[in-house]
C-alpha cells in the first residue's frame, strides 16, 4: 500500500508551490508538483508600451530580479532590430554577475542549508574544534575559537528563550542529518554571516540601476550614464566601488561559499545518486561577449542534452514553432483549439480556468489539471534547467574554463562525473557556476574601464526609442540564463502595442505539471526512488526539491 | 418689422468688470504657464543648475497667478450674492420656464442661426449662465486640484485645507493628470466664449462686448427691463 | 526557561553585552525610528520589559520582493532583528518547517499569542472566483488572512501589493487582487508602500512599533509619515536642475550625462512620496534617479497604470499608448477653431442681408426717434 504524502507549503523557497507524493516502502514511487498562486502577468501585459515590459516582467520575481528585466529588453530589442552599445552589454553582464552570485549565495545558505545543517546539534559542538575545521578548509579571517563560540552563545540565548523564531519545528535531531556538530556549528555561523554579507553585492545593482530588489534597466541599453568628470554620472568612485564589491564577493565565494559547499557535500555523498530525475539537460546561455545575436560569444553556452550524452549539444532555437511548446493539459488554463495540443509562444494564450477542488481541500486531483504552471517541452522532450543544465552543456560544448572548475570540484569530493546527476550535483553545479563567474565578473569590469579609458562612454542607443520609428508588426524572442535556468520572453508587438507577451520561465520548465503524455517534468522526477525515513517529516522531498532552487511566483507568473 | 429703439442699461458694475478681467489674465497665465510646467521646453544649455531659475519662475508664476485667480473667484461667489441683479447667482442657475425657453432660443440664434425676438435678460443670457455656471464647476476642480497638488510642497494652511483631494483621486499622479485636462477645457472655452460674445453682439447689436469694458448695455426699449 | 520570553534586555546580556552597550544600542535603535532624544528613555524602557514580540509573515500574490528587501536592512541588520528584536514565528520564505510542521508553527503562534503578535502580509489577496488564485495548504489567502487577522494585535501591509495591489491588480485585475485595507475593515493596518519598500523603511517601522509599542503616526493612506510625507522631488538631488530647467530630453544624451533632471524622460518624482532621495537604497548608496533612470512611482497607488513610463503624462484612455491629453487638447482645440471659422462663414452667408437690414432700421429709428 502506497501513502500520499503533501508537503503545503514548502518553504525556504520562493513563492506557493505543494508537492503531493505516493510512498511505498519507504520510497517516493510518485510525484505531483503544484504551483498554488497565479497573478496573471501576460493578461497584465497586453495593451501596455513594450518600452514598460521589463518593469512589469520584472516583477514576476524579486528572489531573481533583473532577470526578467534583462530577458524582457532583449526580447524589445530582438523585435526592433535595436542592438546596444557594448558598454551596456557589460553593464549588464555585470548586473547579471552580481544576481547570481546574491542568489546562489543566499540560495545556498538561508534557503538550502538547513536541509543538510542541524541547528540545534550546534548547540553542542566545541567551537575550538568548529575553528580548527574551518582554518583547514579556507584562510577566511573569520575562524577563531572565540568567534565560534559567540555564535554559539547566541544561538543558546535564542534557544533558551523558549522562541526559536524561524527555526522552530524544524526536522533538528532527524537520523537524515549527519554533519558532525562542529560542522554544524560552521554552518550557522556562516549562515548568519552570509545574511549580513549577501546585502553587500547588490549594490551594483544599485549602481547601475538605482536599487535592489527591482533595479532599472533600459529598452536600448543602460539608464546609466558614463561621464568621469560628472559627480552625477558613473565616475571613478562609482567605478570603483563596483570593483571592490566584485573583488570582494570572489572572496567570499572562495573562501567560505565553495569551502563550506564542498565539506558539507562531503558528509552526504549518498546525495549524488538521489534525485537525478530527467537525462535532458537544456540552456539558452548567456552572457554575451560581442553581442546577443552572436551566441558563440556566451561565456554560457546555448545548447541541448538528450539522454546524458555528453558527446552532442544540440541547437536550440527560440524562434523555431517547433522546438519550444508550453502545454495546459494538467494546467489551470484553457486553449482555444483544444488543450492537449502544445503552443510556441508567439501564439501562445493565457486564459485562466481554475478546475481544481473547492478550497479548503486535501488532496488535488493529479490526474486532471492540478497547476497553475504551463508545461514547457523541447521539442516534445521534458528538459531540465539551472546551474546543472548550464555547466554540463558548457562541458560537452568543451569550455575548457568550466571543465577544470567541473573536473576540480569532482575530484575534491572525489565522486564520479555521474555524481553530477543527482540532487547533490544540482547543488554542488551552483557553487561552481558561482566561483566562474566571479572570475568573469571581473573580466567584463576591466573591459568596461577600457573602453571607457579609449573613450567609449556610449551607454544607450536611441534609434529606435520613439514608437514612430517603428514597424506596424514586430515579433521578438529574448532568451537568456536566469540563476535558476533558461528564461525566454516572446513578444508580438503591433501598432506599437504588445499584443501578446509570453514568459517562459526556468522553473516554468523544472516544476511543471505533466505533459498530455503523462512525462514528469524536472521535480516530479527527481523525486522518484528518493527514501523518505519518516513520512511526517518530509526531510529528504525538501532536499531535493530545495536543489533546483524553486521560484514559483516566476513560473506561474 | 417691428420698430426697435435701444436704451442703455447699467449691467456691469464695476466689480464685475474687475473680477473679469483679472480672471481672463490669471486664467491666461495659468494655461500658458501650466502647459510649459507639462511639457517644458528644451534647453540645450550646459549651463550650471545655480545660474538659472527659469523653470522655478514659471511655476512661481503658475502659483502666483493661482492665489489671484482663486482669490477673485471667491470674491465673485461672494458678489454672486451682494452684487446687483445681474450679477445675481440666479442668473446662473435657471430655475423659470422662462428661462428655459430662453435656453432654447439662444440655441436656435447660436445653432439654427434663427432671427428671433430680443432676448428677455439683459445680463447673461440664460444658455450663457448655464455655460459660466459649468465654468465655475471648473474653475472650483481647478483650485482644488490645485491647492491639492500645492499641500505637498507647503506648510501654508490654505492648500493644506484641500490634501484630501489626493486621496479621494487615488494619488498625486491622478491629480496632475486631470488637472492638467482641465487646462484644456479652459482653451476650449475661452476659444468658443470671446467668439460667441463677439457674434451676439454682431447679431443683437446690444454692445455685449464693450459693456464687460465699460458696464452698460444697449437694450431695446420696449424691453421690460427698461425702466 | 519555560514560556517566559526573555526580554530585549535580557537577551542581550545573555549575549553578553554591557549595560553600556544596551544603552547605545537603544539610541541608535531609537535615532534610526526617528526619535527625538527626549523619548529614548522610553525606548530603553521599552526594550528592558518587553519579551521579543512575536510576528507571522505572510505571502500572498506577490514575488518576495519585499522580504528580499527586508533581508538588505542594515540598520539594523536583520539577523539582529530575526534572532534578537523579533520572534518571526512563521515566514514560508526563511522557515525551517515546512508543510504540517509549517503550519503547526503558525497556529501554535496564533493561539498562544492572541491579541499579542504582529501580523506582516506580503502580497495581495485575489477575491475573484472565491479566492483560488492563492492557495496556501489547500486553504485560499482569503481565509488565512482573514482568520490570522483577528488575533492580531498590529498589521502591516508589506509593498505596494499588500498596501496598493500593485502589479496583478493593474487592469485588467485577472484574479481580482486586492491590498488587504480593503478586506480588514476595521483593523488599523500600517501601509509600507514601494515596489518593494527600502529595507531600512520596512526595519524601521518594525523598530517604531517595538521601541514604542504603538503604531506610528499614518498619513490619510496609512503610511508612517516618517517615510512618506515627502515627495520623491522635493528630496532629489537634481532639483536644481530641474527649477533651472534643465532637462535630459533622450537617454545618454549631452544633459543626460551632465545630471539633469529626468523629468522629461518621465520621471514620477513629482507624483511620488516616498524616501529614496533621503534614505537612499541599499545602505545608501543610491535610488532610481541617481543611477539615470526617472522614478517610476512604485510606492503609489495604481502606478502600473499611469504609464507610459517615459512620458509625462498618462496615455489618454482609447487613443493608443502615445496619445497624451494633450494632443488630444490640441485637436479638440482645432476642432474648436474650425467650428468657430465655419460658423462664423455661415453666419456671413446666411445672415449678412437680415441682420444688414435689420441694423439700418435700428439706425433709423434711432436717429428719428432719439434716445
Ligand atoms: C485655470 C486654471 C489653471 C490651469 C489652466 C492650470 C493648468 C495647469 C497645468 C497644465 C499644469 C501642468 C500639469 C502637468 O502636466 O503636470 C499645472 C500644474 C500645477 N498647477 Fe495649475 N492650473 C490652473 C489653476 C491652478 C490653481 C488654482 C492652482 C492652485 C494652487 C494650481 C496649482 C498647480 C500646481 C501645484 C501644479 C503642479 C506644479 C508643479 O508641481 O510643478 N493650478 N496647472
Ligand atoms: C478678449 C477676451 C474676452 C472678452 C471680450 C470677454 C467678454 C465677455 C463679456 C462681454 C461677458 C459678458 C457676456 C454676457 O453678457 O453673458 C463675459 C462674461 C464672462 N467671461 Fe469673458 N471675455 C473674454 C475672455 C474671457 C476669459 C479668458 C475668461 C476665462 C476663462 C472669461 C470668462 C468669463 C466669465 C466667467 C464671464 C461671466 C462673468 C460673470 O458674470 O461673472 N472671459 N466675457
Ligand atoms: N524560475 C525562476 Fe526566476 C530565476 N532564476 C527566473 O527567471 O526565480 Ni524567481
Ligand atoms: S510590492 Fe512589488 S516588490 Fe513587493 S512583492 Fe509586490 S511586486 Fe514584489
Ligand atoms: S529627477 Fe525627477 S524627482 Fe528629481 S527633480 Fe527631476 S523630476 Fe524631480
Ligand atoms: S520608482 Fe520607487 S524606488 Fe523610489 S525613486 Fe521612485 S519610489
Ligand atoms: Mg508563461
Amino acid at each position: 500500500m502506497s501513502r500520499r504524502i503533501v508537503v503545503d507549503p514548502i518553504t525556504r523557497i520562493e513563492g506557493h508551490l505543494r508537492i503531493e507524493v505516493e510512498i511505498q516502502d519507504g520510497k517516493i514511487v510518485d510525484a505531483y508538483s503544484s504551483g498554488t498562486m497565479v497573478r496573471g502577468f501576460e493578461l497584465i501585459l497586453k495593451g501596455r508600451d513594450p518600452r514598460d515590459a521589463w518593469a512589469f516582467t520584472e516583477r514576476a520575481c524579486g528572489v531573481c530580479t533583473t532577470v526578467h528585466a534583462l530577458a524582457s529588453v532583449r526580447t524589445v530589442e530582438d523585435a526592433l532590430g535595436i542592438s546596444v552599445p557594448p558598454n551596456a552589454e557589460l553593464i549588464r553582464n555585470l548586473m547579471f554577475c552580481a544576481q547570481y552570485i546574491q542568489d546562489h549565495v543566499v540560495h545556498f545558505y538561508h534557503l538550502h542549508a538547513l536541509d543538510w545543517v542541524d541547528v540545534v546539534s550546534a548547540l553542542k559542538a566545541d567551537p575550538k574544534k568548529t575553528s580548527e575545521i574551518a582554518q583547514s578548509i579556507s584562510n577566511w579571517p573569520k575562524s577563531s575559537p572565540k568567534y565560534f563560540s559567540d555564535v554559539q552563545k547566541r544561538l543558546t540565548a535564542f534557544v533558551n528563550s523558549g522562541q526559536l523564531g524561524i527555526f522552530a519545528n524544524g526536522y533538528w535531531g532527524h537520523s537524515a542529518y549527519k554533519l558532525p556538530a562542529e560542522v554544524n556549528l560552521l554552518g550557522v555561523a556562516h549562515y548568519l554571516e552570509a545574511l549580513e554579507w549577501q546585502k553587500e553585492i547588490v549594490k551594483v545593482h544599485t549602481i547601475f540601476g538605482g536599487k535592489n530588489p527591482h533595479p532599472n534597466y533600459l529598452v536600448g541599453g543602460v539608464p546609466c550614464a558614463i561621464n568621469v568628470d560628472e559627480a552625477s554620472a558613473l565616475n571613478a568612485e562609482r567605478l570603483a566601488m563596483v570593483g571592490k564589491l566584485f573583488d570582494d564577493a570572489q572572496e567570499f565565494v572562495e573562501k567560505v561559499y565553495l569551502p563550506d559547499l564542498l565539506a558539507v557535500a562531503g558528509f552526504y555523498k549518498d546525495w549524488g545518486a538521489i534525485g537525478g530525475g530527467l537525462p535532458n539537460y537544456l540552456a539558452f546561455g548567456d552572457l554575451p561577449t560581442n553581442g546577443y545575436n552572436n551566441p558563440a560569444s556566451f561565456k554560457f553556452p546555448r545548447g541541448a542534452i538528450l539522454n546524458r550524452d555528453l558527446s552532442k549539444v544540440y541547437e536550440v532555437d527560440g524562434k523555431d514553432p517547433l522546438q519550444v511548446e508550453e502545454f495546459v493539459s494538467h494546467s489551470w488554463y484553457e486553449y482555444a483549439e483544444g488543450n492537449d495540443k502544445g503552443k510556441h509562444p508567439w501564439v501562445g494564450e493565457t486564459k485562466l480556468n481554475y478546475t481544481g477542488p473547492k478550497p479548503p481541500y486535501e488532496q488535488l486531483n493529479v490526474d486532471q489539471k492540478y497547476s497553475w504552471l504551463k508545461t514547457p517541452r523541447w521539442k516534445g522532450n521534458a528538459m531540465e534547467v539551472g546551474p546543472l543544465a548550464r555547466l554540463l552543456v558548457a562541458y560537452a560544448s568543451g569550455r575548457e574554463d568550466v571543465k577544470d572548475a567541473v573536473t576540480g570540484a569532482l575530484k575534491a569530493l572525489n565522486v564520479p562525473v555521474t555524481a553530477l546527476f543527482s540532487t547533490l550535483g544540482r547543488t554542488a553545479a551552483r557553487g561552481i557556476e558561482t566561483k566562474l563567474i566571479a572570475v568573469w565578473a571581473k573580466e567584463f569590469y576591466q573591459q568596461l574601464l577600457t573602453n571607457i579609458k579609449n573613450g567609449d562612454t556610449r551607454t544607450f542607443n536611441n534609434e529606435k526609442w520613439e514608437p514612430e520609428t517603428w514597424p506596424a508588426e514586430a515579433k521578438g524572442v529574448g532568451l537568456s540564463e536566469a540563476p535558476r535556468g533558461a528564461l525566454a520572453h516572446w513578444i508580438v508587438i503591433k501598432d506599437r502595442k504588445i499584443e501578446n507577451y509570453q514568459l517562459v520561465v526556468p522553473s516554468t520548465w523544472n516544476a511543471s505539471p505533466r505533459d498530455p503524455k503523462g512525462q514528469r517534468s524536472a521535480y516530479e522526477a527527481s523525486l522518484i526512488g528518493t527514501p523518505v525515513k519518516n513520512p511526517d517529516q518530509p526531510l529528504e522531498i525538501l532536499r531535493t526539491i530545495h536543489s533546483f532552487d524553486p521560484c514559483i511566483a516566476c513560473a506561474v507568473h | 418689422m417691428e420698430q426697435r429703439a435701444f436704451g442703455r442699461v447699467y449691467v456691469w458694475q464695476l466689480p464685475v468688470r474687475f473680477y473679469h478681467w483679472i480672471n481672463a489674465l490669471a486664467v491666461s497665465a495659468l494655461a500658458i504657464t501650466g502647459y510649459l510646467i507639462g511639457a517644458p521646453l528644451a534647453i540645450q544649455s550646459g549651463s550650471e543648475a545655480s545660474f538659472s531659475y527659469w523653470f522655478g519662475t514659471v511655476r512661481f508664476i503658475h502659483f502666483l497667478s493661482a492665489f489671484v485667480f482663486f482669490f477673485n473667484f471667491i470674491f465673485r461667489l461672494y458678489w454672486g450674492f451682494a452684487g446687483n441683479q445681474y450679477a445675481n447667482w440666479r442668473n446662473f442657475i435657471p430655475t423659470t420656464k422662462k428661462q428655459y425657453t430662453e435656453i432654447l432660443d439662444v440655441l436656435r440664434v447660436d445653432i439654427l442661426q434663427a432671427r428671433i425676438k430680443p432676448l428677455g435678460s439683459i445680463g447673461h443670457n440664460t444658455l450663457a449662465g448655464v455655460t459660466y455656471f459649468v465654468t465655475f464647476l471648473a474653475f472650483l476642480f481647478q483650485s482644488v486640484t490645485g491647492l491639492g497638488m500645492y499641500s505637498a510642497m507647503s506648510d501654508a494652511s490654505l492648500p493644506r485645507l484641500f490634501s484630501w483631494i489626493v486621496p479621494l483621486m487615488g494619488g498625486d499622479f491622478a491629480v496632475r493628470q486631470w488637472h492638467h485636462v482641465m487646462m484644456w477645457l479652459f482653451i476650449v472655452f475661452t476659444m468658443i466664449h470671446v467668439y460667441l460674445v463677439f457674434y451676439h453682439d454682431y447679431v443683437e447689436g446690444r454692445g455685449v462686448t464693450s459693456s464687460m469694458v465699460g458696464g452698460w448695455k444697449f437694450i431695446e426699449k420696449e424691453s421690460s427691463h427698461l425702466k | 526557561m519555560g514560556d517566559r520570553r526573555l526580554t530585549m534586555w535580557e537577551n542581550m546580556e545573555l549575549r553578553g553585552y554591557s549595560r553600556r552597550d544596551f544603552l547605545q544600542f537603544a539610541g541608535w535603535m531609537a535615532a534610526c525610528a526617528g526619535i527625538h532624544v527626549t523619548g529614548l528613555g522610553q525606548v530603553v524602557k521599552a526594550m528592558e520589559t518587553k519579551p521579543r514580540l512575536p510576528v507571522v509573515w505572510f505571502h500572498f500574490q506577490e514575488c518576495t520582493c519585499c522580504s528580499e528587501s527586508f533581508i538588505r536592512s542594515s540598520h539594523p541588520i536583520v539577523s539582529d532583528i530575526v534572532l534578537d528584536k523579533i520572534s518571526l514565528d512563521y515566514t514560508e520564505t526563511l522557515q525551517a518547517a515546512a508543510g504540517h510542521q509549517a503550519e503547526e508553527a503558525l497556529h501554535n503562534t496564533m493561539k498562544k499569542y492572541k491579541g499579542e503578535y504582529l501580523m506582516l502580509v506580503e502580497g495581495s489577496v485575489p477575491t475573484e472566483e472565491g479566492g483560488v488564485y492563492c492557495c496556501i495548504g489547500g486553504r485560499t489567502a482569503l481565509d488565512i488572512v482573514t482568520e490570522a487577522a483577528e488575533g492580531a494585535k498590529a498589521i502591516v501591509a508589506w509593498g505596494s501589493c499588500a498596501s496598493n495591489g500593485c502589479i496583478q491588480a493593474a487592469k485588467p485585475n485577472p484574479t481580482g487582487a486586492t491590498p488587504i485595507h480593503k478586506i480588514l475593515s476595521g483593523k488599523t493596518i500600517i501601509n509600507v508602500p514601494g515596489c518593494p519598500p527600502i529595507a531600512e523603511v520596512m526595519a524601521g517601522t518594525i523598530v517604531h512599533l517595538l521601541a514604542f509599542d504603538r503604531v506610528p503616526q499614518l498619513d490619510g493612506l496609512g503610511r508612517p509619515k516618517a517615510f512618506y510625507s515627502r515627495r520623491v522631488h522635493d528630496s532629489c538631488y537634481r532639483r536644481p536642475n530641474y527649477d533651472a530647467g534643465l532637462f535630459v530630453e533622450s537617454f545618454d544624451d549631452e544633459n543626460a550625462r551632465r545630471g539633469y533632471c529626468l523629468y522629461k524622460v518621465g520621471c514620477r518624482g513629482p507624483v511620488t512620496y516616498n524616501s529614496c532621495g533621503i534614505i537612499r537604497w541599499n545602505n545608501g548608496v543610491g535610488y532610481p534617479i541617481q543611477s539615470g533612470h526617472g522614478c517610476i512611482g512604485c510606492s503609489e497607488a495604481n502606478f502600473w497604470d499611469n504609464g507610459p513610463f517615459y512620458q509625462h503624462l498618462a496615455s489618454f484612455p482609447g487613443f493608443g499608448i502615445e496619445t497624451t491629453a494633450d494632443k488630444v487638447g490640441v485637436a479638440l482645440g482645432a476642432v474648436t477653431a474650425a467650428g468657430i471659422a465655419a460658423h462664423a462663414i455661415t453666419t456671413n452667408i446666411r445672415k449678412r442681408k437680415l441682420i444688414n437690414g435689420e441694423i439700418k432700421k435700428q439706425e433709423t429709428t434711432h436717429s428719428k426717434g432719439g434716445a
